[in-house]
This record gives C-alpha cells, sequence and structure tokens, in this order.
C-alpha cells in the first residue's frame, strides 16, 4: 500500500468516524438510533451552501491576498456547517426525542420518527433547492502539498487535521467535562443517573447539538469532492449506521476503530485492480456481515461504555 | 411540625402485576426507620414508587408537605431527577452504578447541587473519611472493586448532596457479615439532622440498636410497627 493511499484511506476514515461516533454516542446515551443523521447531513451541506455564498465575499474583501486565505475560508463554510448542524440536531431534540423519550417502545417510536424526519427534510430540501447537484465553493483547488515525502491533497490534509481536532474536543469534552461526566453516567446506567438528579431530558440537547455539528462538519469537509444534493445524506446515513454497528452500536471508540477499518478497506478495495471502486460497497457489506456474524456485539463489545 | 414523610393509601406496581396494596405511613424528621421483610415483598418496590421509577402508582406520597406521588401509569423515571432534586437520596438495590467510571467521577456524579459540585473535593474526604478503603482506589474503575467497595461507593454516592430523605436499599445484600456490619455503621454515623433515613433490610439482627423504628412488610402490606427490637 504507497503513501498516498494510506493517506486517501485516512480521509475517509476521518468522514467515516464524525458520522458513526455521532450515531454511537446518540444510541449509548439517549437510546435513540437516528436515522435522521443523513439529514442532518444534507441540511449542513446546504446551510454552509447559504451562508457561505453571503459570508465569502466579505471575508475575501477582508482578508483578499493574505496566503491563509484558504484556511479562513474553510473555517467560514466549516463554522457555517457545524453551526446549522447543532441547529438541525436541536430540532431533531424537538421532534423526535422530547415529546415521546418516556413513552412506551421508545427505541421503535424514535427510530420511525427519525425517518420520517429523514424523508420530509429530503423532500424539503428537493423543493426549495431543486434536484439540481450544487457545489459548494472549492476553496483550496487542486494543489498539493508535501508531507514526510507524501503528496497530499490541501483539502485532504484539511479533512484529517480537522477531524482530528473535533474528535478530540468531542473525546475530551466527554472525559472531562460535567456535562460530560452525566452524559456517560447516562450511558452507563439510565437509571442510576436518574437517581443522581441528572435529567435525561437536559442531557438529550448538547448531546444532539454535538453530534448534529459532528454531521455537519462532515459534510462540508466531503463537500470538497463531492456535490451537496438533497439525498446527499443517504449514502452517509448508510455507512455511518453500519460502522457504528460493527463498532459495536453505543461504542464511541469501538466506532472509532471501526471507522479506520472501513476507510482503510475501501481505499484498498479501490486499488486493488481486479476490484476497483465498484466492488467498493459489496466488499465493505461483506467484511461487516462476516464480522457481526463472529462477533455479533460488534469491535467494541469489549470495551467498556456500551448500552447494555 | 409535620411529618417528613407521609405515604396515603399508596399502591404501585410493573404491568399487570401488583406488588404494593394501599400503603400508609409516617415518617419522622430526624428518624431511622428500618423496613425489614423476605425478598420480594416490596420493599424495594415502595422505594421505587417513591422516586418513580416503578410501572405505575396511586396514592399519595408527601414530603415535607410537597405532594411528589400521584396516579401514572407511564413515564417511569420520568420524575425522578426531580424528586432527587426534592432532596431524596436513594442507594439502589445490589451494585454500585457505573462501572465504567473511577471512584472519583463515581462520588462526582452525586453532587448534583450547585454548591455540593462546588464543594465537591472536601465531600470527597467526608466519604473517604466515612469508608476508609475507598481512598487508595480513588482513580480505579468502579467495575473492577468488589460488592463490598462497590456498596460503599453506592452509598457514598448518595450523601455526596445533602438530602432531607435517604432511602437505602439492603445494604447487606451479596456482602459478607463484616463487611455488611461495617456498612451498617457506616450508615449510623451519618447525620440526617432535620432529615430521616430508611433502611430496607432483610437480616434483621444487623440492624439490631441502629435503627430508632422497625416496620414489617409482607406481601405488598405494613406489618406492625415494632418500634426498637433487641435481639437476644
Amino acid at each position: 500500500m504507497d503513501a498516498t493511499l494510506i493517506v486517501y484511506a485516512l480521509n475517509l476514515s476521518a468522514i467515516y468516524a464524525l458520522l458513526a461516533m455521532g450515531i454511537s454516542l446518540v444510541w449509548s446515551s439517549i437510546g435513540m438510533l437516528n436515522m435522521a443523521h443523513g439529514a442532518t447531513f444534507a441540511v449542513s451541506g446546504y446551510g454552509a451552501l447559504v451562508l457561505g455564498e453571503l459570508a465569502l465575499p466579505a471575508v475575501d474583501a477582508l482578508f483578499g491576498g493574505w496566503t491563509i486565505l484558504p484556511l479562513l475560508r474553510m473555517a467560514v463554510l466549516l463554522a457555517s456547517g457545524v453551526g446549522v448542524g447543532a441547529l438541525f440536531g436541536g430540532v431533531i431534540y424537538l421532534i423526535a426525542f422530547l415529546p415521546i423519550h418516556d413513552k412506551a417502545n421508545f427505541p421503535v417510536r424514535g427510530l420511525i420518527v427519525t425517518l420520517a424526519i429523514n424523508l420530509a427534510t429530503v423532500q424539503a430540501l428537493l423543493w426549495w433547492f431543486g434536484p439540481r447537484q450544487q457545489a459548494l465553493p472549492n476553496v483550496f483547488g487542486f494543489g498539493r502539498l508535501e508531507l514526510l515525502g507524501v503528496p497530499v491533497r490541501y483539502d485532504q490534509a484539511v479533512t484529517i487535521g480537522a477531524t482530528a481536532l473535533l474528535l478530540a474536543a468531542v473525546l475530551g469534552w466527554l472525559r472531562l467535562s460535567r456535562k460530560g461526566l452525566e452524559i456517560r453516567a447516562m450511558m452507563q446506567n439510565p437509571e442510576g443517573a436518574a437517581l443522581s438528579g441528572i435529567s435525561v431530558r437536559r442531557t438529550a440537547l448538547p448531546v444532539m447539538a454535538v453530534t448534529g455539528a459532528m454531521a455537519g462538519a462532515a459534510a462540508v469537509l466531503l463537500s470538497q469532492t463531492v456535490f451537496v444534493s438533497p439525498d446527499a445524506g443517504a449514502m452517509p446515513l448508510i455507512k455511518g449506521m453500519i460502522i457504528a454497528l460493527l463498532g459495536g452500536l453505543g461504542s464511541v471508540p469501538g466506532a472509532a476503530i471501526a471507522a479506520l477499518l472501513i476507510g482503510v478497506l475501501e481505499a484498498a478495495t479501490g486499488a486493488i485492480p481486479f476490484l476497483g471502486q465498484r466492488m467498493v460497497l459489496l466488499v465493505q457489506f461483506g467484511f461487516i456481515i462476516a464480522v457481526l456474524v463472529v462477533r455479533p456485539r460488534g469491535i467494541g463489545g469489549l470495551l467498556d461504555e456500551t448500552r447494555k | 411540625m409535620s411529618a417528613l414523610l407521609d405515604i396515603r393509601d399508596l399502591s404501585a406496581g410493573y404491568g399487570s402485576l401488583r406488588v404494593l396494596h394501599e400503603i400508609n405511613m409516617t415518617v419522622a424528621r430526624g428518624e431511622r426507620l428500618a423496613i425489614v421483610g423476605l425478598n420480594g415483598h416490596g420493599k424495594t418496590t415502595l422505594f421505587r414508587a417513591i422516586t418513580h421509577l416503578v410501572g405505575w402508582q396511586r396514592g399519595s406520597i408527601r414530603l415535607d408537605g410537597v405532594e411528589i406521588g400521584g396516579a401514572r401509569s407511564l413515564g417511569e423515571g420520568r420524575r425522578t431527577p426531580g424528586i432527587v432534586r426534592l432532596g431524596v437520596a436513594m442507594t439502589p438495590q445490589g451494585d454500585a452504578i457505573f462501572p465504567g467510571l473511577t471512584v472519583r467521577q463515581h462520588l462526582d456524579c452525586g453532587a448534583w447541587s450547585r454548591r455540593a459540585w462546588r464543594e465537591r473535593a472536601r465531600r470527597r474526604e467526608l466519604i473517604f473519611e466515612l469508608f476508609p478503603p475507598l481512598r487508595k482506589l480513588e482513580t480505579t474503575t468502579v467495575g473492577t472493586l468488589s460488592g463490598g467497595e462497590r456498596r460503599m461507593v453506592s452509598v457514598g454516592r448518595a450523601l455526596m448532596t445533602e438530602a432531607r430523605l435517604y432511602l437505602v436499599d439492603e445494604p447487606s445484600l451479596g456482602l459478607a457479615p463484616s463487611i455488611s456490619q461495617r456498612v451498617v455503621a457506616a450508615l449510623r454515623e451519618i447525620d440526617v439532622a432535620d432529615g430521616a433515613m430508611i433502611v430496607a433490610e432483610q437480616n434483621v439482627s444487623l440492624l439490631d440498636g441502629e435503627v430508632d423504628r422497625m416496620i414489617g412488610m409482607h406481601a405488598g402490606r405494613l406489618r406492625g410497627d415494632v418500634g426498637h427490637v433487641e435481639l437476644g
């Protein structure tokens, strides 16, 4: 495996990790399988498109000629994607979590309601923006930089770097902050958390906002190579979901490891001549089925902090 | 002065199963009360009804005159954090509750009030004085502790914020006699001030002389208020 392939694999893994960890985190802390994660992805992409059109001219005017201009433009796009994603996470919380979270059979009802939000959102985007694929401003062009002798595309470097920072921030928040402590307590024992005065209703909102923000970041980072379209969220949702499953649904570190595995697998499959890009999904799903047959609890089954 | 806890006609259960049958009881301020009875006769369900963790319940539960009971058939656990914040600290039956957290994090979870959170380091010290074996386990994961240590963590968590009503469910369950005696002795140390403590226990002799009053529980009904008992 040559070095460019490793960079490509890391790039894919970064996007997958952002999505799968969000799904896993929501499931393990508030017990909801968030099928609207793909809608968050698509909405954030459009959010970055609209807000970017508004804000980028001003940024260009203010900082024109600066060498870090592309980075600033990317930061603006990323901030709008993250912000819109977090807001949309809050919307999902209001519609799919708050009214039904203490009713009987919440896991199934939550699944159905979030799936409905997903479908409705895709239709709304289709109605408002039309079916045409649109490109976010290409910030970095197609230049490359040499990193330790390996040519890395600018957008790949930014994707990997930004994802590493974001994931570190989220994991640090979970490990070190008081809210993070409450969320982890809720993951391990919802009833015990309630007896410690931790309210699931108050904890679920930051969880939904943070995972929404992660989906938003993934949307903006991916949009440097892929178009924004109303149904852009379908494939990220499916892949995020199966990677979360592979990682042992509910295990956040498991999801990160699974994302890395799947990213490497996808890059390797694409590079093998007789398999190629068209076989990527087949190989991926085959691999995941094989792992789940052998280890039904997924990779993270042995790691702690999974929902029992 | 009104009673701290006043329960009237409390019935509760899970689905079609009715566990508690019209329970009436009052607990005065400063009182240490034991509810004794065999397994499966409703001691735990009584505690879970007070904290709204049973499947359904009806009847009145007044804490310091504030109604925390009422009839409901859904939403178990929904009101629990609110009831905890009114000053009910419960140590649930069985083991310490967050297996993946360290002892220190676990104790911090109990410090839900603003003031307790600010003073959590000092409060942890108090817990360590009450349960000396926990001091050197501060950064150990709770899931790897022994049964007795877990029980100490679980009781300690409930003590991190002052409560008006302490509910301790089966402090001796699954523990060696010497360790359960230590846990019960620690419960005796707790200053309930103008609050109260209710301990559910099947081992009556363990609580001998440690509580002010004992009530028997049989088949979901309270049977006889036996007052203070001395066992020979």
